[in-house]
């Protein structure tokens, strides 16, 4: 891969802190405005090194699919901030004018495809997409995001076997964050249960399967890149595994209304109680962690940091003001967009 | 590929090539049958596949179950069903194993441990899993098969099954009959993996790859994982390598392939390839043979006539089975 | 006697008592189970309960083959939708494979599901989707709307022979009830009259049982009487009750939370038409989700569903626009 300028350096970090800070935003709705955030939310907070690694190999034209776990991915590809949480708020200047909510963001111009709130079902659209793009012959590359919890799915093995026996223009990205919403993946998973790398998974598709370290945002980059090149030179797809920890729980809390919605402790804590496993995580934590190492090498200054960290918190005051003050959809509406 | 040297005798001999016969001569009058259509429906023969439901099913218990797909008439005989009752089945009798409810491809015979088959590629494989998990917490040396095509190996359900018998180590054998064909086209057109068993690799467990025509490697093959699955091993994954003989159904045009030279199914015909290996092995003699085959031909006669007898199903019961009482 | 618990205390009491009751019952599916802690998992160990990966077609698959190797299986589908990922293990295997046996063979399974979280889950975790089951022979459909039946229907869901797609309303959830204790049959195809009236019949299911009885309630104020018939399943239906409760009143409206086309309310209109149109003495009204997915923003959501104030107009209608029952 090219090596990364120091101006590419600060856009990662950038966007890493981007994503940090609109997924404390959403938290702190619960606490700060409650009923304002209907349903269900999951937010990205400890994956942001793993997505914007990834978005940094992609070139313009190129596209994403993900899950429901997708607040990340739009920002990174320069999504309004301000339209997001108006959609997570179910107003009209949502991204989606308040259709779909906070699982099902979409912004094609930008090339987010969409998501599916159901676990694997959007790794077929991710490879329907890049079936398109190989049809389309302008080299455009996808990107299809998902879990571990995925790979369990007839989805994931029938999309895979598909993309290598086709050589689609694709790489899977699994997000491995070891849980799938409260059970953990050695109790459902024989490659995990056996401890192995879950990209050995890919094998059975003969395609190639990487495992990374999620929490660095270059390290992801030189793998999903290579991925990325070997993609778009015909050669097709390949599974990337990315170790990540998700810092919040899998979701807020799934309660019928009137119980207040708020975000639980982490799984490891809550089910498990294995609180050292999640403050190791907290140690790891990828955006301080960049912080340190761009302050190290002289990328930045601490103050420089600094500077980035108070624009990005009053971006995300002013989008979290934007969606308060959006109004809510004229009831009707809810009858439009059944059919194009 | 496994070169089988199988401990093969006399007796054995005489009951894998009585079991391929009664196969054999089965599907060829159902086939007759078909074309003056006193056999309805989707048929689909299993001509090519004697070796590897004789092989398999010869070595099993009544209490071993079963599960087979649409393709299912060899495994059925092979593992005991009455042919009568398989062919008053085809012939939509009330005597049929299913009372003519289920046909060609919904044979089941509980009582020979035939548990059923699908017509849905792969729709048996999560079942066989869940018959081998009851095997297993009923705590005998019972064990489950099932039989699939190697279409089934892309169906989602194909590795969500085989993650849960390798994480639960069910006594599940997978028996692929992979003939190179997906319904009508070619493996290379489905799967960039051309070995069934390559598929499985990530999960660890004992596989293997076998000529399908080689009855006898079939026969051992097998047979290692029979007795690791009896002590409470499991899973495995048997793949044989088959020729489909006919079309994808009684029927089929079969425009999109080429058939085989008859020189080069005379070698994978896993019937006349045991018949004369058995013969040169000096394990039968000529009027053995021709004395099986002739027994074959007559207890499948003896099948359609005693199904001609059997009268058609009131409708009446179609609307009466719809639930259980 | 009987105690008050919530819903959904109900439903795993009756899944507890049937496991103690017969140790052919299992219980395993996505996100139970995960811990030591776990009530069933303590009571009845690792063998028979179980959670599985987020894999549906094998869960429900694996039900079937436990089912037909003589087991009886309660899968937990968590929501209603995750059965649509495996809709060729419930709709093409399930209910087929003991009639194409024969008869020779049974499937006594049921798939547990949550449907209905019209609570700002926008398009793909809010459906109301029994109907799409209740069109397939073979399979039966359960919707409990009370704690007392949560419990009964679930322990007659567990004995049937038959595979049974047994959805609870997610609104209902915390709702508490009287549950009588111990063993607790209800009886299928046997509907429930929550409400005696003469005026008008209210046949309404699940969420929207409550939602009618309100509705009746406020219509008594203004001195229409309505009878309020809960069917409780689907399949079978009880259409007898149905058609003697309209032969007295008359009238007839039908409530659904789930969109109007195809749906179950259609089809008791059909047959409520077919077999009682002698006794109507009005054109049958039906109150639906409007024929549109479920947006996630509020007040759209709401005008999509039915209310009481729907069911209310609904009924003033049926009875001639008059707010006031004709003398």
């Amino acid at each position: 891969m090219t090596e990364l300028g120091n101006d590419r350096l600060v856009w990662i970090y950038t966007q890493m802190l981007r994503i940090r800070e609109f997924e404390e935003r959403v938290k702190r709705t619960f606490e700060d405005h409650p009923g304002v955030i209907r349903g269900h939310t999951h937010l990205a907070d400890g994956a942001e090194a793993s997505i914007v690694g990834s978005v940094a190999t992609l070139n313009p034209g190129d596209q994403i699919l993900a899950t429901y776990r997708c607040h990340g991915y739009p920002l990174a590809l320069g999504t309004d901030a301000n339209a997001m949480m108006a959609e997570i708020y179910g107003r009209t200047g949502g991204l989606c004018g308040g259709y779909g909510g906070s699982m099902h963001l979409v912004d094609p111009e930008r090339g987010f495809l969409g998501t599916s709130g159901i676990v694997g079902q959007g790794i077929p659209h991710a490879t329907g997409a890049a079936y398109a793009a190989q049809i389309r012959k302008r080299g455009q590359v996808v990107l299809s995001f998902f879990g571990d919890g995925s790979t369990k799915q007839g989805a994931f093995s029938e999309s895979l076997n598909i993309a290598s026996l086709w050589k689609l223009p694709i790489v899977y990205v699994m997000e491995n964050n070891s849980y799938n919403v409260v059970t953990r993946s050695e109790q459902e998973d024989a490659n995990a249960a056996a401890g192995e790398p879950l990209a050995i998974k890919a094998t059975a598709f003969a395609m190639p399967g990487v495992t990374v370290d999620g929490a660095d945002p270059i390290a992801v980059y030189d793998v999903v890149g290579a991925a990325v090149e070997r993609a778009r030179a015909g050669d097709g797809p390949t599974l990337v595994e990315s170790k990540v920890y998700r810092l919040s729980a899998h979701g807020n809390l799934i309660a019928p209304p009137g119980v207040p919605l708020h975000y639980p402790e982490h799984e490891a804590i809550s089910v498990f109680g294995n609180r050292e496993e999640y403050e190791a995580a907290l140690r790891g934590d990828p955006v301080p962690r960049f912080r340190a190492r761009l302050i190290e090498d002289g990328v930045l200054s601490a103050e420089q940091a600094d500077g980035i960290g108070s624009e990005v918190r009053n971006e995300m005051q002013a989008a979290v003001d934007f969606g308060l003050n959006s109004p809510l959809p004229a009831a009707e509406r809810a009858l439009d967009h059944v059919y194009a | 590929m496994e070169r089988a040297v199988p401990t093969m005798d006399a007796e054995l001999a005489n009951r894998l090539l009585s079991t391929m016969w009664r196969i054999r001569a089965f599907e060829e009058r159902v086939a007759q049958l078909k074309r003056t259509m006193q056999v309805h429906g989707l048929i689909h023969l299993s001509i090519g596949g004697e070796g590897v439901a004789a092989g398999v099913c010869g070595q099993l218990r009544n209490d071993d179950g079963v599960y087979s797909g649409h393709r299912a008439h060899g495994h059925a005989i092979a593992k005991g069903a009455p042919l009568t009752g398989m062919m008053a089945e085809l012939m939509g009798r009330v005597d049929g194993l299913c009372h003519g409810l289920g046909g060609s491809m919904h044979v089941v015979d509980r009582e020979h441990g035939m548990l059923g088959a699908t017509g849905v590629v792969g729709g048996n494989l999560p079942m066989a899993a869940g018959d081998a998990l009851a095997a297993k917490l009923g705590g005998t040396d019972r064990i489950t098969v099932v039989f699939f095509g190697d279409g089934a190996v892309q169906a989602g359900h194909f590795h969500e099954s085989v993650n849960l018998a390798a994480l639960w180590q069910l006594p599940l054998i997978f028996v692929c009959e992979n003939n190179g064909m997906a319904e009508f086209t070619s493996r290379a057109e489905h799967s960039p993996v051309d070995s069934v068993s390559d598929v499985v690799a990530p999960y660890g467990f004992k596989r293997a790859t076998v000529e399908g025509s080689d009855v006898g490697a079939v026969w051992t093959g097998f047979g290692k994982f029979l007795k690791l699955a009896r002590r409470g091993g499991g899973p495995f994954l048997l793949e044989c390598r088959t020729h489909r003989r006919a079309g994808h159904y009684e029927g089929d045009a079969q425009e999109y392939r080429d058939e085989l030279a008859e020189q080069e199914w005379a070698q994978r015909d896993p019937l006349a390839r045991f018949q004369e290996q058995a013969l040169a092995d000096g394990l039968i003699d000529e009027p053995t043979a021709a004395e099986i085959e002739t027994q074959a031909r007559a207890a499948v006669e003896a099948a359609v006539e005693g199904a001609r007898k059997s009268t058609f199903p009131t409708a009446e019961l179609a609307a009466e089975l719809v639930y259980a009482k | 006697m009987s105690h008050e618990i919530p819903y959904i205390a109900a439903i795993n009491e009756a899944i507890q008592l049937e496991m103690e009751r017969d140790e052919d019952v299992l219980y395993f599916g996505q996100n139970i189970a995960t811990t030591e802690d776990d009530p069933f998992l303590k009571a009845f160990g690792s063998d028979r309960v179980r959670v599985t990966p987020i894999s549906e077609t094998a869960e429900i698959g694996m039900a079937v083959g436990a089912a037909l190797a003589g087991l009886r299986p309660v899968v937990e589908l968590y929501m209603a939708e995750f059965m649509l990922v495996a809709m060729n293990q419930v709709v093409n295997e399930a209910p087929r494979f003991r009639y194409m046996s024969g008869g020779r063979v049974k499937v006594p399974l049921v798939l547990k599901a949550g449907y209905g979280f019209t609570a700002g889950w926008a398009g793909q975790h809010t459906g109301s989707i029994y109907s799409m089951f209740t069109g397939v022979p073979g399979l039966k459909v359960v919707l409990p709307s009370t704690a007392a039946d949560a419990k009964g229907l679930m322990a007659t869901a567990i004995r049937d022979d038959n595979p049974v797609c047994y959805f609870h309303h997610y609104l209902l959830t915390l709702e508490h009830g009287d549950v009588p204790d111990g063993e607790y049959l209800v009886p299928f195809g046997q509907a429930a009259v929550r409400r005696e009236g003469g005026d008008v019949t209210i046949v309404a299911t699940g969420f929207m049982v409550g939602k009618a009885l309100a509705a009746a309630e406020a219509l008594a104020s203004e001195g229409i009487s309505a009878e309020v018939i809960d069917p409780r399943t689907l399949v079978p239906l009880d259409l007898d009750t149905i058609l003697t409760s309209v032969e007295k009143t008359g009238r007839l409206v039908l409530v659904d939370q789930a969109t109007r086309y195809g749906s179950a309310s259609a089809a008791i209109a059909a047959d409520v038409a077919e077999h009682g149109f002698s006794s109507l003495k009005a054109p049958i009204k039906q109150v639906t989700a409007l024929d549109a997915t479920i947006p996630y923003s509020e007040p759209m959501e709401a005008f999509l569903l039915p209310d009481e104030a729907k069911i209310s107009a609904a009924v003033h209608q049926v009875l001639g626009g008059s707010p006031v029952a004709t003398a």
